[in-house]
């Protein structure tokens, strides 16, 4: 089955494709800092919500504003152009794709890593049914 | 020490019917195994084992009953009831909450296995013990993650009922020791309720479809494996085929109705988004459907059988690995809706045995499996068909590769992150392949086994072609898409569409029973028509001009005043109203088309809302009019949902000390005490009233325009009373208490309120015309009605062929 071995080297050769575009197009997880040395262009940057301070939702402006902090601890002003996601104080882990200004890192994307609808209610059970209520 | 208001009974009921499934399933395994071995030990072992697959099948339908009392009778101190369920939820959405969480939707999954099982026993004939033996393990895996027990410190499963006070994090608490707990913890008195995105009408049908389908790919998995593990190395296909199809036609209903619901219930804005959810079903069905056109090409000219053994098998772990991407929380990062859980480690065992025990059966009867050593021509069907599976091959392998980036991470230990614009990159690997599929599916029921006189298919699909190349400038003019890829790909799906309706009108004359193939090939070619034409050409009306940076909009939503008409695209719209109905705020937007004598002509009135959910938040659920070529599809972004109270529509407090005769600024108006009237009243009638201050208030705004008001304080028996006085600005209204006299300062306290509806009520919305969305679900449903005929044609057949 000659023709077979050709359509067979091709496939092989289409699967390494894939797997190389991958490797070579995925950008890496980065820091704000990494973000900042190129300012304008975009990354991905994973941090955590600052839940201390202020989240500010502008529906006028349709502009949400609130503060990450990434792995390396450092803090950043977040603006992101569009409406809070659904449950947006309570993720742990966000994913933000955008790009470093001075003022702050700019998203054009954002993702949520909520905590386990599971884990949440069983911090609930934690906090308001150690101390009983009598 | 017995808990006061525990219904102990239907948990113990529940657990004693999981373990009694559990137990049953290894015994059925055990005695289906040996019944395969030879006729003698048939005799013997098969009616143990038919009766431990049926005693596992009551079981579990035991277990689901057990689930429903609870859920029904609302019984809070189950984890699984109060975390699923509340006492608002309506009864037809108590389905949903059973397959909300993960031990419900095993069990659905393990309820669809029985009743296939049984059909098995009843008509798989010599193949039931081995067939059996097969569902068996499977069972016992898919029951074990509903077990929720403890095996020397491993946790295996994790059960449905399981009481709150029982779970390891609440053991010792203080309130777990006292009896009367229900009834002094609050928490207990309501459940959380059902995630408020389930709550819809196709998340009562979709998750049962889909679960059938993952099901049913379980038993040509089952087959191929026998067939290998017998020795039966072809006869397993023709048992497999039929099923196979039945598999197609579910799981595909059942990942297009996903689609449906996200359409109609999500405000992503779409029907698809490459999200790793939808991505691991579709993987799965692409692999079934190539193995299922490899069967077919078997079953005529008995090449290729390695292949097709392979992707069969493969369809299947592809199933368990979606579970396990979908399930184990390692999606976290990267998934709008990834469902986390503890149960990772036992699905990753269930994953990798299922793999390793295949590819090991496998590699041992490699060299056995018959292969055709002769060369395909390069025009027969074989070919062409072979071709077309391995393309479904490495567009399924791409979309496998991209989504599995979080487990590429953890095992290779990088941090590559997933793609900037993943739909973008999702639609440019997928179009060229979507492309190649669709051209071979116009042609390949044309060309003949061995091999085709040329000039003969051309003769036959020159007429589609070319139909199909006017048509695809027509369509693309009316949409403005000139994009050479998309217009290729429109008028590949145009043509394989023609093509097969050309070949069920001419070739089989309109045979019904022939016909599976020729419907399902116009549906999927219309289902990817549809996707591209809706995608490639949706326009988001609601958007403005605004821009951050290059390609970089600001906006895409547009914000529309209470009362106001606002241009919108091709529209404009005007919100009139909103509603509180039930735990749904409703608002009204109407749609006008401006006229040239600029009066407006009313269109339509969508009603996008708010599911008000307090424990999960609110979500926003869309509206769409539907229309024959395009929807207008449109979903709040931002909404004020808190409630006035109707009788005080007063709000913003502010404090105003002034003095006679002096004024302040208050928004954006001077506000004058004009002058403070003392009312000592002496007459007889009123000697109860002691004293009455009367403020007499001017109110002035920045056009000079005046408005006066008095508010009234009273002292009467020592007791204050305070009269407010009323001031209209044009929309504006104000209140003013007159709050308390300062005898020192010589000035009085005011109190001033500004009317709610001051700040006039806005919504931020966003609106998407989606042209020709109608086409995807048209071929969705041809597609679900062709491979219907094509399974019952070959379960027909395989009739036949037994009877023969």
């Amino acid at each position: 089955m000659k023709k077979t071995e050709i359509v067979l080297i091709l496939l092989v050769a289409v699967i390494i494709g894939v797997i190389m575009s991958l490797t070579f197009n995925a950008s890496t997880y980065i820091t704000f800092a990494d973000a900042e040395k190129q300012m304008g262009k975009e990354f991905t940057v994973i941090g955590e919500l600052n839940k201390d301070r202020d989240i500010l939702f502008e529906p006028r402006l349709n502009l949400l504003t609130f503060f990450a902090v990434d792995s390396l601890h450092n803090e950043r002003k977040v603006y992101y152009h569009d409406s809070k996601p659904q449950d947006f104080e309570r993720s742990e882990k966000i994913t933000m794709t955008g790009f470093a200004t001075d003022t702050g890192f700019v998203a054009r994307t954002i993702l949520m890593k909520c905590p386990s609808k599971y884990n949440e209610q069983q911090h609930i059970d934690q906090d308001t049914l150690t101390s009983p209520t009598y | 020490m017995e808990f006061i208001g525990e219904h102990s009974l239907i948990g113990n009921l529940g657990q004693a019917f999981i373990s009694i499934a559990f137990a049953a399933s290894l015994l059925a395994a055990f005695s289906f195994y040996k019944s395969s071995m030879n006729e003698q030990l048939k005799k013997i072992w098969l009616p143990l084992a038919r009766a431990s697959f049926y005693t596992h099948g009551a079981s579990v339908l035991g277990i689901i009953s057990c689930m429903f009392i609870m859920i029904y009778n609302h019984y809070f101190e189950y984890q699984y009831v109060w975390q699923h369920s509340s006492l608002e939820l309506p009864t037809h959405y108590m389905v949903s909450c059973f397959w909300e969480g993960q031990e419900g939707s095993f069990l659905l999954w393990t309820f669809w296995n029985i009743l296939l099982g049984g059909i098995l026993i009843k008509k798989s004939k010599s193949w039931e013990p081995a067939i059996m033996t097969i569902v068996s393990v499977i069972q016992i895996f898919l029951v074990s993650m509903v077990l929720g027990i403890e095996i020397m410190g491993l946790k295996l499963g994790s059960s449905p009922f399981v009481l709150i006070r029982n779970l390891e994090e609440n053991l010792g608490l203080p309130w777990t020791e006292m009896a009367n707990y229900l009834q002094v913890v609050p928490q207990f008195l309501d459940g959380r309720g059902l995630n408020p995105l389930l709550q819809n009408y196709w998340m009562v049908i979709h998750p049962p479809i889909l679960f059938l389908g993952f099901s049913l790919t379980m038993i040509p998995f089952a087959y191929a494996l026998v067939g290998l593990w017998k020795k039966q190395y072809s006869k397993w296909v023709n048992e497999a085929l039929p099923w196979t199809y039945a598999g197609i036609m579910v799981l595909g209903t059942g990942i297009l109705m996903g689609g449906a619901w996200a359409y109609e219930a999500l405000s992503f804005g779409g029907f698809w988004a490459w999200d790793p959810v939808e991505n691991s079903s579709l993987v799965p069905w692409i692999i079934l459907v190539a193995a299922a056109h490899l069967m077919l090409i078997y079953r005529a000219k008995k090449a290729a059988l390695r292949t097709t053994i392979s992707l069969t098998i493969l369809a299947f772990i592809l199933i368990i690995y979606s579970t396990y991407l979908t399930r184990s929380g390692i999606l976290g990062d990267t998934s709008v809706h990834a469902f986390a859980g503890g149960l990772a480690s036992q699905l990753l065992v269930y994953l990798l045995s299922f793999t390793v025990v295949s590819i090991v059966l496998f590699l041992i009867r490699l060299k056995d499996i018959p292969s055709n050593k002769s060369e395909d021509d390069s025009s027969s069907r074989e070919f062409w068909v072979f071709i077309a599976s391995m393309v479904l091959f490495i567009s399924a392998f791409q979309i496998t590769w991209f989504t599995s980036l979080p487990v590429i991470n953890k095992v290779f230990g990088t941090h590559m992150a997933p793609p900037l614009d993943a739909i973008a990159l999702y639609n440019s690997w997928q179009t060229p392949f979507a492309l190649l599929i669709v051209f071979l599916i116009g042609i390949t029921q044309y060309l003949a086994y061995n091999k085709t006189n040329l000039r003969k298919l051309f003769k036959q699909i020159a007429f589609s072609l070319v139909l199909a190349g006017v048509l695809a400038v027509t369509i693309a003019y009316t949409v403005q898409m000139w994009h050479a890829l998309y217009l290729s790909l429109l008028w590949a799906t145009l043509f394989a569409a023609i093509s097969n309706f050309e070949y069920f009108r001419k070739i089989l004359k309109g045979n019904w029973k022939h016909s599976g193939a020729s419907v399902a090939h116009i549906g999927f070619a219309l289902v990817i028509m549809g996707a591209l034409l809706s995608n490639a050409n949706k326009r988001t009306i609601s958007s403005n001009d605004g821009f951050i940076a290059k390609d970089f909009p600001s906006n895409e939503n547009i914000l529309l005043e209470k009362g106001d008409t606002t241009k919108m695209g091709n529209y404009h719209v005007l919100y009139k109203s909103d509603t509180l109905l039930g735990i749904n705020k409703t608002y009204e937007v109407e749609y006008f088309n401006l006229l040239e004598d600029s009066s407006f002509d009313y269109q339509f009135t969508l009603y996008p809302f708010i599911q008000m959910n307090e424990i999960m938040g609110n979500v926003a659920e869309p509206a769409t009019q539907h229309f024959a070529l395009y929807d207008v599809y449109s979903h709040l972004t931002y909404a004020d949902t808190d409630e006035h109270d109707p009788n005080n529509p007063y709000h913003h407090e502010s404090l105003i000390n002034i003095k006679q005769g002096d004024s302040v600024i208050y928004n954006q108006h001077f506000l004058y005490l004009d002058s403070l009237m003392v009312n000592a009243n002496t007459t007889e009638s009123a000697r109860a009233l002691d004293v009455m201050l009367i403020a007499n208030l001017r109110m002035q705004n920045m056009q000079g325009g005046i408005t006066t008001t008095q508010s009234i304080y009273a002292v009467k028996n020592n007791m204050a009373q305070s009269f407010p006085g009323f001031i209209e600005d044009g929309d504006l209204k104000y209140k003013f208490l007159f709050d308390e006299v300062n005898p020192e300062a010589g000035s009085i306290q005011i109190k001033a309120y500004e009317h709610i509806d001051n700040d006039k009520p806005f919504i931020v919305m966003k609106a998407i015309i989606f042209p020709y969305i109608n086409v995807l679900w048209i071929g969705m449903i041809l597609m679900a009605i062709g491979t219907g005929i094509a399974m019952i044609q070959l379960f027909r057949n395989k009739k036949q062929i037994s009877l023969e």
